[in-house]
Parts: C-alpha cells; structure tokens; sequence
C-alpha cells in the first residue's frame, strides 16, 4: 500500500527530470538508427539484424538510461534530506526502496516498449518480413537485463549517503562490469587471476561462467543462444549446461533481486543524521 | 501516558563522540514542550532518535507510549514532524506534496484548507516547490506536518528561515494546535520563540539535558536578578550605581546604564539615583530573560557576571 504510495510520488517527480527524458530519448533515436540503417541500401534487408544491432548496441545506452534513471533515487534523498519527509509519514525504508525500484523500472520499461514499438513499425514499413517470436521474446530479455541494472543502482543508492558516492559506486559498476566486460578486460583479468597467481587451471568456458557471473551484460549476451540454438550456423551446439541461456537467465534473476535486497539490507540499519 | 518518553537514551559515534549522552526526558500529553540548546547540543539527535531516523546506542524512546524502533507505522500515522533543514521535492508543487501526505496517511485532508492555514496563497500552492524561498519551503514543511490533525507534532527548528511575521504565524498556529489539545515539542536555538509559546522548556547542552521545567522554576532556581536599563543624555562621571544597596552589577553602553538588581524594588531606588544626576529619556525594565537563562546553563556562567548584560544578541551559537 504504501509502497504504492511512494511509488506515486516518485513517478510525478522522477517524470519531471530533464536528464531521464534526455538518455531515454537518446535510446529511441538510436532505435529509429538502427532499423533505418539496417535496411538503407541494402537489397535484401533482415529483420533479425537490424534488432539484434538494436539490442546489442542498445543494450549500452539502456544501462546508462537505467543508472541515470535510478541511481539517485535514495542517496540524493538522504543528501537532501527530503527522505526525513518520506520517513515521517507511515512508510517503512523498506518500501521506500520497493516503491522507488517500481518507478524507476516504470520509467526504463516505457522507454524500451516505445524503443521497441518504434522499431516493430519501422519493421512492417521497410522489412519484408518481421519475426514476432524473436521480437518478443528478445524484447523479455532486454526488460529483464535492463531491470539488473536499475536493481543494482537502486542497491548501491540505498547503501551510500550522498550522491557522490552513488554516483562514484555506480560509475566504478559501470565500468567494470560493462566497459572493461566490453573490450574484453574481464575475461583476460579472471584468467590471470584464477590460472596465473591462483594456479587453478581453469578452462575456458569455466572462466566465461565466471564472468558472467559478475557481469549482467555478458549474461545478457549469452542468454541470445535461447533464440539461436536452432540455427545451425551457431557454434553454441556443444557448450556446457552452465553456459546454456538458461542459466544465464538465473544469473540475470539473481542480479535482478541480490542488489535491491542488499540495498534494503544496508538502508534499514543506516543512521539517517 | 506522557507523549514522549527516553529512558537513558544515549547516540554515540564512532568510538568517541557522544552526541547524547543517558538522556531521560518526559513530554506529557497536551503540553508544548520547547527543547533548548545550541547548535550541536544533541537536540537534532535525540529528534532523529525518536523518528527512528538514527539508532541508539543505549537506552530507550517511547512516543504516545509506543516503541520508538518496532511501532514506527503507528506512531507515523499519529505525528506530525517538520524535520530540520530538509528540502522538499524541488520538481512537486506544494498541492502535490500535500496530496502525497494526505494519501500516504490515509486522512482526508484538504490541501486548500491547510496551504490557507500555513499562509500560503493558491497560486504558491501550484508552483514547483523548487522555486520557493527558505520561508515558503518551510510553511508548506508545516502544511505536510499538520495532514491529519495529529496528536504530537514534532518540529525540528520551526522559525528557521521565516522572517519574522513567518515565525508569529508559526507560533499562532503552534498555539492554535495546543488549544486543540495537541502535544507539541519543538526545538530551538532562538530563545525568544520558546518563552512566548511553552509551558515547560528543556535545556540541553552538550548531549546532556540540564534543565527543566517551567520558565518560572527555572528563573527561580538560578536567582538571576532582574535587570533594568536607563537612557540617558548624558552619563554622569559619578555614578557610584554600585553603592545602591541590592544592586549586583552595572554597565554602560553609549548612553544607555543597565543595572541588574537582586530584588525588582531595587530599581526604582536606581532610577531615582540617576535622575538625581542627569536627564533619563527612557527606562526599560525586564524581567529575568530566558537568554540570561540560557548562557547560564550552557556556558556554565552562574548570576552577577557582568558580561552577559552586554551581550544581548538574539541567537546563541555555540
């Protein structure tokens, strides 16, 4: 009830915020890029590449929409103080972190299904074909992926004081978890560290579980071999249960719940001074 | 059943400061309650303790006689709190954050009614309240504190950033509230705001409460003097004011001699002394002020120190 209540609030407030409507629009010019130049001089456009370069590159403005989005949401309340507001009437910190993941979620989610939207009607106008199975189920897996990142900038604002050091936390995520998982960082650095001064010999496909682990893009990206595993061109055939896109979608769950409850955890035993 | 109650309530932090220190403290229903000190006294601790916005580290806190910590729920549905220096939401309007805490609170409120009661026009009450001066921002905190007619309103430094038309408004409405038969406890380090609208005053300093009671017990207690100032045309070489029997001590500012007497009938012999020798354009007698009472228990400077006459600043900082 009163999660729903500060959910409310939030929405009028966080609608309201320039630099939301700023990287969400960023998102649905790059959705009208994607499909525009997927099919621009090309004689036998694809459907399927022109949304896969939406997800992909998509997938990069979506964390920023989503840490822009949310990562202020508690911290800039505690620097402000207007959390005292938000605490002295009948809310519980619990809900406030509930209500405010609900909103910011509201927030990125509508700017997916209009990013989504826009690029399904460029689809019909300049596509012969649209594959709906694959539109749909890939557009489950963005919400789903996009969702671990508002989950884990709500984590670290509940857990942090001000807003410098949320944005320090989110940023310092950012960048390792997505940037460096990117240029391929991640993976060099785990087998330096697991083979090399740990001496623990691990294979190849162990060390991509690994980072997987401790980067939702990297899940995200794995979990496409749901949709591909049909297509005999994919070198997915042979892989390890551990790497089939089922359980990349575990490690998405978990990402989606571990931050906000760790968040919760840390912002209901917080001195508010 | 007293509407608010610390046993002992103690706020360390980290290793060595201690901001509260064994505090026990008794607000009974139906009074208003001002809590004194200056600034880094542990009031805004020991308010913070009682929302349950910071933990304590010993000790206990009751509120309408319900657990501090574990009834948080009820005990916001039944208070109403102006936190200090908290900012409102910059992108709401002052409607909208009414609505919210009319909605939150489940009461059914009208946010007309209480923009009228906090002074704050219509067309304030549809701009973002981010655009509002310290004054506005702290009427509309009021407006929010008084959704659902509460039965203990809690206010953290009430007159801060009110001009001061605002904080007779403010103290209107403080008194309005107590006839209504609300408990208030507020707050302060501006002693004028305390001695107009409380029954009881406590006095904190350095974490520790070190008065209370009436304004009455209290001046008793301390034996302060009463003080009177004359102004003169011009003051006399040989004054010899401190031979008048009763009189403690005497000082001279411009033209204006302040003489503080034991007794009040001592000062009539003091005005006669001096138009004995010169002209008296003015005479302003006062009784024992609370400020006098005030730098009494938090400087630890007892009655007949000659500097607290000279000192009248309205604010007290620490």
């Amino acid at each position: 009830m009163s999660t729903l209540a500060v959910a409310k609030k939030d929405f009028l407030d966080v609608r309201r915020a320039k630099i939301v409507w700023f990287v969400s629009s960023l998102y649905l010019l790059l959705a009208v890029a994607m499909f525009y130049f997927g099919q621009n001089n090309a004689e036998e456009p694809e459907f399927r590449n022109a949304l896969q370069s939406l997800t992909g590159t998509g997938a990069l403005v979506l964390t920023l929409v989503a840490l822009v989005t949310a990562y202020l949401a508690i911290a800039g309340e505690r620097e402000s103080g207007s959390i005292k507001y938000m605490l002295s009437i009948p809310n519980s910190r619990r809900e406030v972190v509930l209500g405010k993941f609900l909103t910011r979620s509201g927030v990125v989610v509508a700017s997916i299904l209009l990013g989504f939207g826009i690029g399904t009607i460029l689809g019909y106008l300049w596509y012969p074909s649209v594959d709906l199975e694959l539109l749909l189920g890939t557009l489950a897996l963005t919400i789903l992926f996009t969702l671990t990142y508002v989950s884990i900038a709500i984590g670290i604002s509940a857990a942090t004081a001000s807003r410098s050091r949320a944005m320090g936390g989110t940023i310092a995520f950012f960048f390792v978890t997505t940037v460096l998982v990117l240029f391929g960082l991640v993976n060099t650095a785990l087998g330096w560290i697991f083979n090399d001064v740990l001496g623990r010999d691990l294979s190849g496909e162990v060390l991509t579980f690994i980072e997987a682990l401790v980067s939702p893009m990297i899940a995200f990206s794995r979990a496409f071999n749901i949709f591909l595993a049909d297509l005999p061109e994919e070198a997915f055939q042979d892989q390890p249960w551990y790497l089939e896109g089922e359980m990349m979608i575990v490690i998405l769950l978990a990402w989606l719940v571990v931050p906000l409850a760790l968040g919760i955890w840390k912002f209901e035993r917080a001195d508010l001074g | 059943m007293p509407a608010i109650k610390t046993t002992a309530l103690t706020k360390r932090y980290g290793g060595d400061v201690l901001a509260v220190d064994g505090l026990d403290l008794t607000v009974e229903n139906g009074e208003v309650f001002g809590f004194l000190g200056p600034n880094g006294a542990g009031k805004s601790t020991t308010i913070n303790m009682l929302l349950d916005f910071v933990r304590p580290s010993d000790g206990t806190a009751t509120v309408l006689g319900l657990d501090a910590q574990a009834d948080t729920d009820e005990i916001r549905h039944r208070i109403g709190v102006l936190p200090e220096g908290a900012s409102v939401y910059d992108r709401l309007t002052a409607r909208e954050h009414l609505e919210w805490v009319i909605d939150t609170k489940g009461t059914d409120d009208d946010p007309d009614a209480l923009l009228e009661r906090v002074g704050l026009t219509s067309e304030d009450g549809d701009r973002a309240a981010g655009g509002y001066s310290k004054g506005m921002t702290q009427r509309l905190g009021f407006g929010m504190a008084l959704v659902g007619d509460p039965d203990l309103l809690i206010l953290d430094e009430p007159s801060s950033g009110l001009d001061p038309t605002g904080m007779q408004e403010m103290r209107e409405i403080i008194q309005q509230e107590a006839e209504r038969g609300t408990t208030v406890f507020f707050s302060s380090h501006i002693l004028g705001e305390v001695e107009a609208v409380c029954d009881r005053i406590g006095i904190m300093n350095e974490g520790n409460l070190v008065a209370t009671g009436t304004l009455d017990d209290l001046q008793g207690d301390l034996d302060l003097g009463a003080p009177i100032s004359l102004e003169v045309a011009t003051v006399p070489d040989s004054l010899a004011l401190e031979r008048v029997e009763g009189v403690r001590s005497v000082s001279v500012e411009g033209t204006t001699i302040t003489a503080t007497c034991a007794d009040p009938s001592v000062k009539v012999d003091v005005v006669e002394r001096v138009a004995a020798t010169t002209t008296v354009k003015d005479i302003i007698s006062e009784d024992t002020s609370l400020e006098q009472l005030f730098n009494t228990y938090t400087n630890g400077e007892r009655a007949g120190d000659e500097e607290k006459a000279e000192t009248p600043s309205p604010e007290v900082s620490a």
